[in-house]
């Protein structure tokens, strides 16, 4: 029994820090209808950020988060402003494909600057552990899902209330209208993709703390991200939130019971599925279903 | 009406009455044909001038035209982006190797049964994933190869699992005497030849113009009669077995496969970016893009190989951004309006 | 002695979650007749054709098309049986010549020709009835609006159909040009076509309609001649809300 506990807090801890991730991939997907392959390695890149501060100004991680994802901000702004906007009204597998062109090039010049060893980020208090009753909960891995609900409620503030995130919002519902009413299009859309960096990156950094991390990882992180933007339904906030946490859980629980990698399998079935019978996600209406784009 | 527009209207109808108009001459509809065949003698040709090293270079130049060939008739026709094409790849490949290794079936039968196969696979898939659009569709199909992956690692009895299984090719129980370069040169020509084959096939009839009509407009195709529903998974079915035939002969001749490299995202990949650089929809983008995507990727590996994919990343982002819609199209439509320019281009797709 | 209707729903009706935007609705449509149907936005015009013509499941009720229940069919079943349809908002297929639009129907209609050759021919006949011959070979992207709405008939006839259902394919024509259509859809009536008209344009309903079904949110408010309907008191109430009824009775007494 301890032994379940212990998975599901595990899989509930990673699984905020999943959905960290994930959020932003998320609302890219809902607001631009950009799937953006290159998403696992901006967490890499954040990574590689708060590793770097750290092991040569020896800055803690949960600081280095940040530089992280202001760096991650910058770059995605960049990226989303003058280069993806230039296909972004063109067929889908354009866009699929530039994004993935990114990720070759993000992930290979992290090899060669980086080399492809495995790195982590190490605190002195990350290891601790609480214990709560039988069940140990690392210090680390606690502060990184804290982090991460915080953040990702701010998101959703942030998007619901502020003058910005409802250009965002209106954008991604009916671009011509919103750009009519004096929206800057492709200054919202470079604001999202950014926003989604940084939180990718915010996030890779807490990932560098509680685990081990290399250019190779970034791939399953954006497969995973895919899994959960489409179970929360996309660009829904708060889907994404139990999106991830329903994927740590499937991870850990399955990590625990199945065999083998059969839980990578049924996390694929999972997501044809709800794909087939229910796209808008498990959670809430379908967001973004009455597209208008001008 | 004006009498002037009355005029031309009789005018069409006497045409159309009299069977005058000639739509295309005999000539234009066997030029593809002829020039496929052309094509083949060339390379049979070819072959005595190349040592092994160049030959195995060719070989996998007419593996990665049919995989584009194949990719093209489901994504590029129809419109339906497959993002997970290299599941066909796989069971095609893994087909083949469980029917040479433990079923002692010889690499003939198995290679035209593995393409059954995948044909019949994805007509299963593709009713229900069919119903979905864009990148719904694409990452779905993602899924299922990814998906099919675990399950080929996780059933080692009869895969081999993680740890690959082989074809057996020598002693007593090889059930195919091994092709050899000269061989899997052919093979893989032929291969190359029948997608090419069946890619002018589609485009010219009527199978293929439903698949047109199908991704410029959906609906009004349905409105019109198009059995669509029936027209994508056919397409996609066709799309399969091409792919299929494909991973058998590749299976025959890596020996022993692995299921990451049988079911290996970058493979869809690759065959998307052959056919977007090359023109997607089109008979001869596909080839054109195959081609110059192996040149190219050969030409990386020798010259800069620390940094080949680097630089590949670099110019497929640079091709997407200069030339979306592939060279083929790009000069069709340049010939057509007499625009050249390549930053004209870049403001097609742009924001 | 009553000849089977061309087209008849029973209780036809579709629901989104709660709304209901067709309900109910029960009617019939003799061989022959053009069918005025008009509603003010939002009464379920677009909903019910696309009802008839399988784009959208109904969620109660039939469609009969010549007798046969065709509840449900998928639309190239509903095409082959003889009925087409215009799209509200035109949808040709771009990348194709506007000669080539017509011929998929053609190619894929109810009496389809397989050979490409005979389609690209039958498709200029098609062409000549609309008036589009002069138009034949080039791509539809650059059509004015009325020569757009012309492809999308062509294409509708392509399939040679029994009934037709046009959606509002006077719209946004300006008055030079929807006398051009009015006298298409009448000599189509005179070869015997079954249509369907939903319109906006009042005039164009007065000048062809035979009978005319008045939709109002999903429902049938009534049906009848065209002039006694479009003087229904409640028939004004519905486009022009309660207050100018009043108003029209104040005036007149």
């Amino acid at each position: 029994m301890s032994q379940f506990l212990q998975a599901t807090i595990y899989g509930l801890l990673q699984g905020g820090l999943l959905a960290l991730i994930a959020v932003g991939f998320s609302l890219v997907w809902g607001v631009m209808n950009v799937v953006n392959l290159a998403h696992g390695s901006f967490v890499i890149l954040g990574a590689y950020v708060g590793w770097k501060l750290n092991s040569a100004m020896g800055l803690d991680p949960f600081l280095g988060m940040l530089v992280a994802a202001v760096v991650l901000f910058a770059v995605g702004y960049v990226l989303q402003r003058w280069l993806i906007n230039l296909v972004i009204n063109g067929p889908i597998f354009i866009t699929l494909l530039l994004t993935f062109g990114l990720d070759l090039l993000i992930v290979q010049g992290m090899n060669i600057v980086f080399s492809a060893d495995y790195r982590s980020i190490n605190t002195s208090y990350a290891g601790d552990s609480l214990a709560l009753g039988s069940v140990r909960v690392p210090v680390g891995r606690l502060l990184a899902f804290v982090i991460a609900l915080v953040v990702t409620f701010a998101l959703v503030a942030l998007v619901n209330r502020t003058r910005t995130g409802l250009s965002i919002m209106a954008t991604g519902m009916d671009r011509g209208a919103a750009r009519l009413m004096g929206i800057r299009a492709r200054h919202a859309y470079a604001l999202t993709f950014a926003i989604a960096a940084a939180l990718a990156g915010m996030a890779g950094t807490m990932v560098g703390t509680v685990g081990t991390f290399n250019p190779a990882a970034a791939g399953g992180y954006t497969l995973l991200s895919f899994v959960i933007a489409v179970l929360g339904g996309l660009g829904n906030m708060y889907g994404a939130l139990v999106g991830g946490l329903l994927i740590g859980l499937v991870e850990a629980w399955g990590g625990q019971y199945l065999p083998g990698t059969w839980v990578n399998a049924l996390a694929f079935a999972v997501l044809v599925l709800v794909l087939v019978f229910r796209p808008s996600g498990l959670v809430g209406r379908a967001y973004y279903a009455a597209r208008q784009e001008v | 009406m004006s009498s002037e527009a009355r005029t031309e209207d009789a005018e069409a109808i006497e045409r159309a009455a009299t069977g005058r108009s000639a739509r295309e001459p005999a000539w234009r509809r066997w030029l593809p044909f002829g020039l496929l065949l052309l094509g083949v003698l060339v390379m049979l040709g070819l072959q005595s001038q190349l040592y092994s090293g160049q030959e195995r270079t060719v070989s996998a130049i007419f593996m990665f035209v049919a995989l584009a060939q194949g990719w093209n008739i489901i994504g590029g026709f129809t419109g339906y982006a497959s993002f997970g094409q290299v599941v066909f790849f796989g069971i095609g490949g893994y087909f083949t190797a469980v029917a040479m290794s433990h079923w002692g079936f010889n690499f003939w039968v198995s290679l035209v049964v593995s393409g059954l196969v995948s044909a019949a696979f994805g007509a299963l898939i593709g009713l229900p994933l069919l119903r979905l659009k864009g990148h719904y569709f694409a990452i779905a199909t993602l899924g299922v190869a990814e998906g099919m992956r675990e399950v080929v690692t996780n059933v080692p009895q009869l895969t081999g699992g993680g740890a690959g299984i082989s074809v057996p090719t020598v002693g007593k129980d090889a059930t195919t005497h091994y092709l050899g370069n000269d061989g899997f040169y052919l093979l893989y020509l032929l291969v190359a030849a029948l997608s090419v084959l069946v890619s002018i096939l589609v485009a010219r009839n009527k199978f293929g113009f439903a698949l047109r009509a199908i991704h410029q407009d959906e609906d009004a195709a349905a409105a019109m009669g198009v059995n669509t529903t029936r027209a994508k998974v056919s397409a996609f079915a066709l799309s399969g077995l091409v792919t299929g035939l494909v991973g058998s002969t590749y299976a025959f001749q890596q020996v022993t496969i692995f299921p990451e490299r049988l079911f290996d995202v970058d493979i869809t990949v690759l065959m998307v970016v052959m056919v977007v650089i090359g023109g997607s929809g089109t008979v001869l983008g596909p080839l054109l893009g195959a081609v110059a995507l192996q040149f190219l990727s050969e030409y990386l590996r020798r010259n800069f190989t620390e940094v080949h994919t680097f630089i590949l990343g670099a110019i497929i982002i640079a091709a997407v951004v200069l030339l979306p819609q592939g060279a083929v199209n790009y000069v069709r439509e340049a010939r057509q309006s007499g625009e050249w320019s390549l930053l004209a281009n870049v403001r097609r797709y742009r924001l | 002695m009553t000849a089977t209707p061309v087209l008849e729903t029973r209780g036809l009706g579709r629901r989104f979650g709660g709304l209901k935007a067709v309900d109910d609705v029960s009617f019939s449509v003799p061989e022959g007749q053009v069918l005025g149907v008009i509603g003010p936005n939002g009464a379920g015009k677009s909903t019910f054709i696309n009802l008839v013509t399988g784009h959208i499941r109904p969620t109660s009720g039939q469609v009969l098309i010549e007798g046969r229940d065709l509840t449900g069919a998928k639309p190239w079943s509903i095409a082959h049986a003889g009925v087409s349809r215009t799209f509200q908002i035109v949808k040709p297929f771009r990348g194709m010549s506007v000669r080539e639009n017509v011929a998929v129907g053609i190619l894929y209609g109810r009496k389809a020709t397989s050979r490409m050759s005979q389609a690209l021919e039958q498709a200029d006949e098609v062409l000549a009835e609309v008036g589009l011959s002069r138009l034949g070979d080039r791509a539809p992207g650059g059509l004015s609006v009325a020569d757009a709405r012309r492809l999308e008939f062509a294409k509708a006839l392509a399939l040679r159909p029994r009934l037709l259902l046009l959606d509002e394919v006077m719209a946004g024509l300006r008055h030079s040009e929807i006398e051009p259509s009015l006298e298409l859809i009448k000599s189509l009536k005179e070869r015997g076509l079954t249509i369907i008209v939903v319109e906006h344009v009042m005039k164009a309903i007065l000048a062809i309609s035979d009978q005319v079904l008045v939709l109002h949110q999903g429902k049938v408010l009534t049906a009848g001649e065209p002039r006694s309907v479009l003087s229904d008191p409640r028939v004004i109430e519905a486009y022009l809300g309660q207050r100018y009824v009043q108003r029209r009775e104040e005036g007149r007494s």
